[in-house]
Parts: C-alpha cells; sequence; structure tokens
C-alpha cells in the first residue's frame, strides 16, 4: 500500500509540474487560419502540397514579426485539419475549426466532393472559406461567403478548343473521359460544346468514357483512331494520363493529346516518360521559366521541400495570400470575432487585381475569380514549359 | 452489470471488487441524474473553470483532442474531466442511488415504455444541454448516432443472420439519394429539380417521410440483390452484395438527373438532434424487437444451422429475406439522416472506405448484440475523430486496436448478448 502511496504522489508531482510549465504561456489575440487539407486519404500528395505552401507562407510572416492589421501587428497561428477527403470530415473539420478554435477564415478543401459540403458549414456561420481548387460550380454558387482560387471549367473548356484551333487549325476531336468522376466528365461536357460552336455539330467525332480505376483504354482508343480524330483530349489525372497516352501510342495514334489542368502534378511526366514530351495542356502556372515572385516561390518551395510545387501548393499559396490581403485591408479589427469575419469576407469581395503567382484576379459576384489560364507544353526534358497564356 | 467473471474472483485486485460492490446498487436513473447534474454544472460553470485551468476553451471532446495538440496540458484537461464530468456524475449517482432504485421501482409497476420514454427524455436533455455549448460537438454527436443506427442495420445481416453483406454502403446511398430527391422535388428550390411543390415550412414534418421512402428504397434494393443471391451462401453471397454496391455507385454516377458524379446538394438541415435522437431510439427499440421475436430466434437458428432450422418449420427462405431487407431499410434510413445532415451526398462517398468503417464497428462492438453495435459505432467514431491530431498514425492505431480486440475477444467487445431495456431501466437489488 505504501509503494502505491508514493508512486501516486510522485506521478501527481510530475504532472503537476508539466501543467505549471505548459501555463508559461500568456493569452494573446492571435489571428488564426484554418487549413482544411485532406492529409490522410485518397489524395495524400493533394494535402501534403497545400500544408507545406501554408506552412511555408506562415515562415514568411513570423519572420516579418506578424501579420500588420490596422497600426498592431499580431502573430498568426495556422489551425490545420486533416478532413481524410471525406466529405463527413471535411464539414466537421470546418465546424471545429469555426466554432470551437475560432478562425477568421478558411482555407480549403481542395476537391469539389469535400469543398461543396464543406462551403455550405462556412456560409452557415458566416466565415470566409476560399478553396483553392475546387473546380465545381456548386462550391461557390449562392454563398457569399465562399471563394475559389481557381478558374472554372467552363471557362477551362472553351480554352483549350479555342487554343487548338487556332495553334493547329484541326476541325475533328476526340474525347475520353472518366465518367465517374465529376472533374473530368464536366470539363469533357464543356470542352465539347465548345469545340461544336466553333467547327459545328458532328465535330467531335468520338467521345469516349471509361470508369474510375480502368487501366486498359484500348477499346475506347482504337474507336478514337478509326473515328480519323485529328487529336485526343483527356482531361484525366496523372496516373490515368500516363496510361492512356501510352497505348495511344502504342496502338499507332500519332496525332497530338491535349490535357487539361490535371495534368500538371509532378507524377504526369515521372509515369508517362518520354511519351508525354511535346504535348500540350491548360493549367494555372507554368513552372519552369517562370518569373519574378513566381519564380521566388518555386525556388523556396523546392528548397525546402526538395521538389517542384504543382498547381494545388501554387494556388494555396495565392489563396492564403488574398485571405491575408483581406485581413490587412480591413484596417484593424476589433477582437469580435463576428464582426471580424464579416469585415474580411467584405474586403474580400472587393479585392481587385490581385497580383497572385498563378496570375491576377479579380472576383465575380459569386466568389469566383476571372484569371487567365496557362498553356503548358511538356518540353524535351520534361519540364512543364510556359507556352502561351490566354486570357478571357 | 457484473456476475459474468465469477469463475475466476481470486485474480481480481480486491479495488476493483470494492468498487463494484460500491456502484453495484446504482440505477441508470441515478446515473442518469449523475450525467444531467454534470452537463449542467459544465454549461453554468465550464468556461470558467477552464479558463481558471490554463485552458483555452471548454474541451469539446473531453479534452481528449486538445491533449493530443498541447500534451503540456494533460494534467488540466485530465483535472477538468474529473471536476465536471468524473466527480459529479459519481457522488451523485451513489448518493441518488436509494430514491432512484424507489422510483425505478415504483416505474416498473407500470407498462415498460413509460419508464423507458423517461430515461430516453432524461438522456436527451442531458445530450441537447451538453451539445448547446459547442456546435462541434453536437455535429459529432449527431454522426455518431447515425453510425449507431447504421451499425446496428448491419449487425443485423451480419451478426443475426450470419450473412457477409457487403452492400451496406449501397443500401445508404439509395437511402441517401431517394430521401434527398424527395425533400429537394417537395420542398426545396433545386437547381435539379426546380421549385418547390409544397411550402418549405411544412418541410420538416414530412422528414420522417422522406427517411421512410429512403429506407423503402434501400430495401427494394435488398430485394433485388436478395432473389438471385439467397441461392449462395457465405463467400458468394459476400461477393454478390459488393458488386451490387458497385452497381448502385454506377447507376447513380450515370443518371445526369440527380446530378451524376458531381452528387446532389443543398438539402435542407433537417438532421437536428431531436430528430437524429428520436430516430435511433426508435431504430435501436425496432431492432431490438425484432431481433428478440420469433423471427430473430428463427433466424439465429438459421444461421447456426439451416438445415436444422428447416427440418424445425422454420420458413428459411422467408426468414432470411425479411431480415436482410429490414436491416436494408434502417441503412438506407440512416443514408437519409446523413443526407440531410452533411447536405451533399456523392456516389463516390459510398464505397470502399464506407464499407469498411461499418464492418469494423460491427465487428469491433460484437456480433450478434445491439449493446455491442452501440458500443462499436460510438467508440470507433469517437476514436476516429479524437486521433485526428495524430494525422497519418491515427491509421495505424485504429487498426491496432481493431486487431487486438479480434485476437482477445474474437466475436467483438460485447458479443452475444441480449439487450433487456426492463433490465437496465429497472432498479438494482
Amino acid at each position: 500500500m505504501r509503494k502505491w502511496t508514493t508512486a501516486l504522489v510522485v506521478v501527481l508531482a510530475v504532472v503537476l509540474a508539466a501543467g505549471l510549465i505548459g501555463c508559461g504561456e500568456k493569452r494573446q489575440a492571435t489571428i488564426k487560419i484554418g487549413i482544411n487539407a485532406p492529409i490522410t486519404g485518397d489524395i495524400p500528395k493533394v494535402g501534403e502540397g497545400t500544408k507545406y505552401a501554408a506552412q511555408m507562407w506562415l515562415e514568411g510572416i513570423q519572420a516579418a514579426g506578424g501579420l500588420q492589421v490596422g497600426d498592431k501587428k499580431y502573430p498568426v497561428e495556422l489551425v490545420i485539419e486533416d478532413n481524410e477527403a471525406k466529405a463527413e470530415s471535411a464539414v466537421k473539420a470546418n465546424t471545429k475549426m469555426i466554432t470551437e478554435d475560432g478562425v477568421l477564415a478558411i482555407i480549403g478543401p481542395q476537391a469539389s466532393k469535400q469543398a461543396i459540403p464543406a462551403g455550405g458549414v462556412a456560409n452557415d456561420y458566416q466565415t470566409l472559406m476560399i478553396s483553392p481548387w475546387s473546380t465545381n460550380p456548386d462550391t461557390t454558387k449562392n454563398r457569399p461567403y465562399v471563394f475559389r482560387g481557381c478558374f472554372l471549367d467552363p471557362f477551362q473548356g472553351p480554352v483549350v478548343a479555342k487554343f487548338i484551333k487556332g495553334e493547329f487549325g484541326f476541325s475533328k476531336a476526340a474525347v475520353l473521359y472518366d465518367v465517374a468522376s465529376d472533374y473530368p466528365k464536366g470539363l469533357a461536357e464543356f470542352f465539347k460544346k465548345a469545340w461544336e460552336e466553333i467547327n459545328g455539330p458532328g465535330s467531335v467525332v468520338a467521345y469516349e468514357s471509361f470508369t474510375t480505376k480502368d487501366t486498359d483504354f484500348s477499346a475506347q482508343l482504337t474507336k478514337i483512331k478509326d473515328s480519323g480524330a485529328e487529336f485526343l483530349f483527356t482531361p484525366q489525372y496523372y496516373n490515368e494520363v500516363a496510361l492512356i497516352v501510352k497505348q495511344a501510342h502504342e496502338l499507332g495514334f500519332t496525332q497530338p493529346i491535349v490535357g487539361s489542368d490535371s495534368w500538371g502534378s509532378a507524377e504526369t511526366v515521372k509515369l508517362c516518360g518520354p511519351d508525354c514530351y511535346g504535348l500540350f495542356f491548360s493549367t494555372h502556372y507554368a513552372a519552369a521559366g517562370a518569373q519574378g515572385a513566381t519564380k521566388e516561390f518555386i525556388d523556396r518551395y523546392q528548397k525546402k521541400y526538395g521538389y517542384v510545387p504543382d498547381d494545388v501548393a501554387a494556388l494555396t499559396w495565392d489563396s492564403i495570400r488574398l485571405v491575408a490581403q483581406a485581413i490587412e485591408k480591413t484596417g484593424g479589427l476589433t477582437g469580435d470575432l463576428k464582426k471580424d469575419r464579416q469585415a474580411v469576407r467584405d474586403q474580400m469581395a472587393k479585392i481587385k487585381d490581385f497580383a497572385g503567382i498563378t496570375g491576377n484576379m479579380t472576383f465575380t459576384e459569386e466568389g469566383d475569380p476571372i484569371k487567365c489560364a496557362v498553356i503548358v507544353r511538356i518540353s524535351d526534358k520534361g519540364e512543364f514549359e510556359f507556352y502561351k497564356q490566354v486570357c478571357p | 452489470m457484473g456476475g459474468s467473471d465469477l469463475n475466476q474472483p481470486m485474480l481480481k485486485p480486491v479495488l476493483i471488487k470494492r468498487l463494484r460492490d460500491f456502484f453495484a446498487p446504482v440505477p441508470a436513473l441515478a446515473w442518469l441524474a449523475g450525467i444531467l447534474c454534470a452537463v449542467l454544472i459544465e454549461y453554468q460553470w465550464g468556461d470558467a473553470l477552464a479558463v481558471a485551468l490554463y485552458l483555452p476553451k471548454v474541451p469539446p471532446l473531453f479534452g481528449a483532442t486538445l491533449v493530443l495538440k498541447q500534451p503540456l496540458l494533460f494534467p488540466w484537461a485530465m483535472l477538468f474531466v474529473c471536476l465536471v464530468y468524473g466527480v459529479p456524475i459519481v457522488l451523485i449517482g451513489r448518493l441518488t442511488a436509494g430514491p432512484a432504485n424507489r422510483a425505478a421501482a415504483a416505474l416498473g409497476r407500470m407498462p415498460v415504455w413509460v419508464s423507458v420514454l423517461l430515461h430516453l427524455l432524461l438522456l436527451y436533455i442531458a445530450l441537447h444541454i451538453w451539445t448547446e455549448t459547442s456546435d462541434y460537438r453536437l455535429q459529432v454527436a449527431k454522426l455518431i448516432m447515425i453510425a449507431v443506427m447504421l451499425t446496428l442495420s448491419l449487425n443485423v445481416i451480419n451478426g443475426y443472420m450470419g450473412e457477409f453483406s457487403c452492400s451496406h454502403p449501397g443500401f445508404m446511398a439509395l437511402g441517401a439519394y431517394m430521401a434527398s430527391v424527395f425533400s429537394l422535388l417537395l420542398f426545396k428550390a433545386d437547381r435539379v429539380f426546380g421549385a418547390p411543390v409544397l411550402p418549405e415550412a411544412w418541410g420538416p414534418y414530412f422528414f420522417p417521410l422522406a427517411l421512410a421512402a429512403g429506407g423503402m428504397a434501400a430495401a427494394l434494393g435488398a430485394l433485388v440483390v436478395a432473389i438471385p443471391s439467397f441461392r449462395t451462401r457465405g463467400d458468394y453471397l459476400a461477393i454478390i452484395s459488393l458488386a451490387f454496391m458497385f452497381i448502385v455507385k454506377s447507376a447513380i454516377e450515370n443518371i445526369d438527373a440527380i446530378g451524376g458524379p458531381r452528387g446532389l446538394g443543398g438539402q435542407p438541415h433537417w438532421s437536428t438532434l431531436p430528430a437524429v435522437f428520436a430516430g435511433m431510439s426508435l431504430c435501436i427499440w425496432i431492432i431490438n424487437n425484432f431481433v428478440r421475436s420469433t423471427l430473430g430466434k428463427a433466424l439465429n437458428a438459421v444461421r447456426d444451422n439451416e438445415t436444422a432450422a428447416e427440418a424445425m418449420t422454420v420458413n428459411t427462405r422467408r426468414t432470411k429475406m425479411v431480415a436482410f431487407l429490414f436491416g436494408a431499410f434502417w441503412a438506407g434510413v440512416a443514408g437519409g439522416f446523413y443526407a440531410h445532415e452533411v447536405r451533399h451526398v456523392t456516389p463516390g462517398g459510398f464505397g470502399i472506405q464506407n464499407l469498411a468503417e461499418v464492418l469494423a464497428m460491427v465487428y469491433f462492438g460484437g456480433l450478434n448484440s445491439v449493446v455491442g453495435s452501440i458500443v462499436g459505432a460510438v467508440s470507433i467514431s469517437f476514436l476516429s475523430e479524437i486521433l485526428k491530431p495524430l494525422l497519418l498514425y491515427k491509421w495505424i492505431v485504429i487498426p491496432l486496436i481493431l486487431i487486438l480486440v479480434m485476437i482477445f475477444r474474437p466475436t467483438g467487445l460485447i458479443a452475444f448478448r441480449d439487450f433487456d431495456p426492463r433490465r437496465i431501466v429497472g432498479p438494482r437489488r
């Protein structure tokens, strides 16, 4: 019994001491920014890019001693929540950050599947949320508190169509897309519409689909080859791009293959290899040959984390800077979270010609940015080379 | 409680035995009184106490998340939980044991539903006050209750019927979509279906109907699986039901009228705490009655030996069919609740991952047991919520716990145990 008592006393003493050390920090007015990212789950690479970009931004702010709002410098804190690439978890994460952690604004979630439901929560609690990467119109539709950092598919589809028409003068298109995934499906539809507007009905000679996780595309590609299409548009993710391009070449399809911003991952070239050299895709920014602030961002990121940032990181970087600018522009925080959130949101809507590393942005009524797209060519060294800018 | 480990009393430390004896006479009513008191204390003085204990805020989930993020706050979080929950619950529970026992005995003379309803009401009030202070807590509580319904409904098939069914996310998707279509079509101006047919204010009263519609859709889906597949057993049924899950997913992806792969959003926020609580209580009550009925016993007979059951005049085919449809119905209802809580559903959200989670809850909690399902759903959901700060390691810790449970209790924590409300609400001693 005595032994037990001694042990108990020792444990209690340690615990108390630890507690006293722990409470050394003083409470202080900090600006909290929430990051709702898919750190585990299906798309961990996206979560990693988000987290890294945000942490890199925070370092810069900390080096500057905080965020200047009005005449006061506030320390900044990031609240990073994992949404596990699940809608339910994204919703819970937003609720937690807004009601428990008291964040001023939220960056994320990236994928539309999580961004749409999470945006509903942010809008209900009247807190600014900006999704850097979500392209689904529903994310921001009728939600004054929800913004996004990227252009939408109804813009990207025509951009690709016009670029190909102007560059190659083709008139017969083929499309291959994943029918079970919202992003490729939406973009394929917008592209088809735009292409048929330019070249008349029937100019999309092959419109083929497959289902997520399919790996053999020979049936569709044979059809595409036989249809006499002059090029193939495939708005797929990097793992499928490599398979599609390689299989197309094996089947003897030598025409150009064109992609969309989902190609913009470092993995595309890694998996695809020389087969992808010389191909074009539309995206948010080009890493190779970048200038000014964009180059600075890429160099810093590469030095710190060891690889060239993809578009998710770049868009997150822009989004978090947008939020920071909106906070700065409020001209002073009251300390009343509800009022401050409203003020930040109002300033966000007023931002004009924001100079982001993914292009200049001005927001529409819906919270969608008007910005330019970039056409990238995959160089013979496998780098994403700036080719052309297409503005609305 | 108690009495199950009589074969090895000598090995039990004296302290635990003493504690057991100390709490043995405390009936459910007294515990509820204690809980009620604890949440009231937190509601009234929680903030002040948190500030005094150097905590940033009242910890929403017993301080677990906070502790993982800032381990140095551990003693204060512990102290907070002890002062706010531990001490009042134990103290009030023990002190009111006498009167509560007399009250329970008095209630016992009335029909059992009166007593059960009273207990449920007390529990609801406690839950309401507890979730009042934090919307995050509220959301977690609601999603846990939805998980309880889902787990229970799967336990009917996998536990009581003994078949390994993998189509539960499919049923949930059917329910979620059907209920969503119902409420969007009738009560909400929406991009897909246009203007509402009925005024939106009527909506909440029709919510049960929407849920029932979702449940029926799921049951209908179950019928489609059941007719061809009940000629097979075991692994084959598992594969067919897995296929069904994918069929549902693909089908929804290809129907553009309900959003296709983009999903269906904008559902009204009808999954309020009272609604979900009522739904869950009803679900537990009905499923518990079902499995304790003649049909439920027949179901167990079919599981243990189909041929023998057939010989004992059990209509095996009908029994299995009814149970399967019944389980699917409740999965559909849970799906309806889910859709009206998260307010955006995508076909991709009802996949293998979802299946793995529900199965984990069922097998963790215990097969063939209503209490087990409740325990499994609550503990797995809760664990996965509080361990989030561990990020990737969370996916190592939870499976590890599951493996340990499977090693030491192969049928789950509380398997093969009857859930008797009469005994639970009744007096002790």
